[in-house]
């Protein structure tokens, strides 16, 4: 006997319908994204860091692939393919760090690929994937020494973090980098918004590829959001309105 | 040869995260058999890559130390550390007192300091929020964080005052009504983005795992 969950199954074939569509079609309909002050200034915080010989640094945070926390560490590993590229040719190029052993060989990967694609693979070094520390605040012991003998100027967060992730942005903002923090907790957000100085809220940290024009799909799944939260606000009035008339699906 | 290889990667990924994704949808065992198979794997896979990340954070600190670089007696402190507390678990097993001890004794202690230090950073950024970026949402972030933090913690006149009920009230209302509801419309937003982050991987548009 073969049982079905034909809604979960019919939620994820409009997902998928829309991201495709949008990414093959949505060039008909040009998309204006609205300003988000951390990605309008990051690219120009890179340039800055490229030409002062400072050292960028992306933290995919203290998640694990494997757990339910991985996804906002794979939003950003979306981001690191565009910031690699971007310091490639410095003398310091981008270092990444996580708290997951699995996360530090993906970005390794990534960098390795970016590399590639910049036609520098003779400049890329395993050592700027790292794992700093398997637990959370490990992981955010290790930072300070880091940023500090590193030179980083560009401290970006783009990952999983829980309380520890307000330190994490701290200890860039007492180093004067320019400190762009994002995570998919609600609660960690709120502490970012107060240690961070561009903080990102809500979905943002999965924005990260548009902005940074990483490709089409990254495009296509802004629109995709958009038009299915749409869709989930006018049930959640329906619904209300339902439920006030006293009417019970 | 290089392309071919990628595209092995790539049909991996799409097949097993395609299997995992099924066995929620449909019920079968044949299916949900094949699921937690290949998250048994991606389990094993996992602690795989937590040795080669130590072995990454060793060699890392390992060239520091060996080439003298800026802060390099840290690094060699974390080497120390590392072979001791490692030595020290294969000699007496991880349930020993003594392997035990280093966590009760060092780690312990040394993570609750990093949590006092939050609360002191927090403090601060508070501080340095209001005086940095002077806009209305960080005026009303760190006034609702006031009046939160007054209508939680106990006040040294005492908890019979009618203004001590009347701001705890008021916390409540916030918490209960404006924060639970803001916070609900970021989760959603979040697996918003978590649902079209994890689908570029299935769809192998983003590939962490390399072009």
């Amino acid at each position: 006997m073969i049982g079905f969950d034909y809604l979960g199954i019919a939620v994820l074939l409009l997902f998928l319908g829309l991201l495709i569509g949008f990414a093959a079609f949505g060039h008909r309909w040009p998309m204006v994204l609205r300003s988000i002050r951390g990605f309008d200034e990051l690219n120009t915080a890179i340039e800055r860091a490229v030409e002062a010989g400072e050292r960028v640094h992306l933290s995919l945070g203290t998640g694990s692939v494997i757990g339910s926390d991985s996804a906002p560490a794979l939003a950003g590993l979306a981001m690191l393919s565009r910031v690699a590229t971007a310091t490639t040719m410095s003398d310091k190029p981008v270092v990444v760090t996580a708290g997951d052993g699995a996360m530090a060989l993906l970005a390794q990967d990534t960098l390795r690929a970016a590399y590639e694609r910049a036609k520098a693979s003779e400049r890329f070094q395993p050592i700027s994937g790292r794992m700093l520390g398997p637990t959370p605040f490990s992981y955010v012991a290790s930072l300070p020494i880091l940023i500090s003998t590193e030179g980083v100027s560009v401290h970006l967060l783009a990952g999983s973090f829980g309380a520890e992730g307000a330190l994490a942005a701290d200890f860039g903002e007492h180093q004067e980098a320019f400190v762009l923090a994002g995570t998919d907790d609600a609660q960690s957000q709120a502490l970012l918004y107060a240690t961070a100085e561009y903080p990102l809220i809500g979905e943002e940290v999965f924005a990260g590829g548009a902005y940074l024009k990483v490709g089409p799909f990254h495009l296509a799944s802004l629109r995709t959001q958009d038009m299915v939260r749409v869709l989930i606000v006018a049930l959640i009035l329906i619904g209300t309105i339902l439920s006030t008339l006293g009417v019970s699906l | 040869m290089r392309v071919r290889t990628s595209l092995i990667w790539a049909a991996a990924a799409v097949i097993a995260g395609f299997f995992v994704l099924l066995g929620y949808f449909v019920d079968h065992q044949v299916i949900n058999n094949l699921r937690l198979v290949l998250i048994r794997w991606a389990v094993l896979l996992a602690a795989v890559a937590l040795f080669l990340g130590l072995f990454n954070l060793l060699s890392v600190h390992w060239s520091k130390v060996s080439e003298q670089v800026t802060g390099w007696p840290y690094s060699a402190v974390l080497i120390l550390a590392f072979l001791v507390t490692l030595i020290l678990g294969m000699v007496f097993g991880p349930d020993n007192q003594v392997s035990l001890g280093l966590f009760k004794y060092i780690q312990l202690p040394v993570e609750a300091s990093l949590m006092a230090l939050l609360t002191v950073s927090l403090a601060v950024a508070g501080f340095r929020l209001v005086s940095r970026r002077r806009d209305l949402f960080s005026l009303v972030f760190v006034g609702t964080a006031l009046l939160v933090l007054l209508g939680t913690g106990p006040w040294l006149t005492g908890g019979e005052s009618s203004f001590y009920i009347l701001v705890g009230q008021v916390r409540n209302w916030l918490v209960q009504v404006w924060a639970s509801g803001g916070a609900r419309g970021i989760v959603l937003g979040v697996a918003l983005g978590a649902v079209l982050t994890g689908l570029r991987i299935l769809l192998a548009v983003d590939r962490p795992y390399g072009d």
